[in-house]
């Protein structure tokens, strides 16, 4: 009986420990937005790599500086070329964790609270990045939702003096991402 | 005397104000039209990317030929998949995402095929090379 109860016990922690899975996007949206004082600007980019792991909470952001698209071609070049200078940082990302990862339930439908904090790369620099945000689980995966703020000086971009009435110091990151599970 | 050296500097002012007004409203590029940096393989795009050769890519325009695995169709893009390796993300490789105005022709299309497209090449993002506004040639 005891044999019995310690197969089952192992089966059971072997079926319980086995839980982790990966979810992921290649399609996740990223928009920044900059209020100033002469003009908004706006950038969308829909190409954001994303894989959260639901075991541990890891959470890995990859985003391509050049498919951020603006509505002014202009504005989309002096982005690239003089403020994120995307030719010498093609990539920035994000690498962090939902610290509160056993909050979520992945097999029960609905909205949850997640915290997370990070290191965010951008134009060559880390600096450390903590907010909130929601994912809703459903059937097919997991929708993920955040906005938080960055200070361009944290990440040495510079605006050029004459520019610099257009361009607030602080942006608006909005992050939303539909995840789904990534098949072992 | 003084009359024409007005007119002319308003002329000149107003030439001015309307060239910055051009170069400040220009278009977006059409990449349909663009005619291509570079012409190479999938696995010759991917192999450099991935042994850390591929920056001189990065912001041109490719012309692409390889074999194209599966098709990623999203709500109003369709993304073209060439998969070389596995990773963190699932599948690696190339990503192109097409001009919708080809999304038609790819549907009709039975994988896998060798397809030669031109598009947009936004870089590596350590999983995939990205390629964008895509159109199908051939």
């Amino acid at each position: 009986m005891k044999k019995i109860l310690i197969v089952i016990t192992g089966i059971l922690f072997f079926t319980v420990s086995t839980q982790a899975q990966r979810y992921i996007t290649k399609s996740g949206n990223i928009t920044f937005f900059s209020d100033g004082p002469l003009e908004k600007i706006e950038a969308v980019n829909n190409k954001v790599n994303a894989a959260l792991d639901s075991q541990n909470g890891m959470f890995v952001f990859k985003v391509l500086m050049k498919s951020f698209v603006f509505e002014k071609a202009l504005m989309q070049e002096h982005f690239n070329e003089n403020y994120v200078e995307s030719d010498k940082y093609p990539v920035a990302s994000f690498k962090g964790k939902v610290i509160n990862i056993s909050d979520i339930n992945f097999k029960k439908p609905g909205d949850y609270q997640a915290k997370v904090t990070g290191q965010l790369t951008i134009h060559g620099k880390t600096h450390p990045v903590k907010t909130t945000g929601t994912f809703t689980v459903n059937d097919k995966g997991i929708k993920g939702k955040s906005q938080f703020n960055i200070k361009l000086i944290d990440y040495n971009i510079e605006i050029p003096s004459i520019v610099s009435g257009k361009i607030a110091e602080e942006i608006l990151i909005t992050v939303n991402i539909d995840l789904k599970p990534l098949k072992q | 005397m003084k009359k024409i050296v007005l007119a002319i500097a308003i002329l000149v002012i107003l030439g001015a104000l309307y060239g910055w007004f051009f170069v400040y409203n220009k278009p977006h590029t059409d990449f349909e039209k663009s005619k291509p940096d570079f012409e190479v393989t999938a696995t010759e795009l991917y192999n450099n990317y991935v042994t850390g050769k591929g920056n001189r890519y990065n912001g041109k325009v490719l012309k692409l030929t390889g074999t194209v695995k599966a098709t990623d169709d999203g709500d109003t893009l369709i993304t073209l998949v060439f998969v070389f390796n596995e990773g963190m993300f699932g599948d690696e490789g190339i990503r192109c995402t097409l001009l919708p105005k080809f999304n038609p022709q790819i549907r009709k299309m039975t994988l896998p095929a060798t397809i030669t497209l031109k598009g947009f090449c936004a870089g590596y993002n350590g999983t995939d090379v990205v390629l964008e506004q895509c159109s199908l040639l051939k």
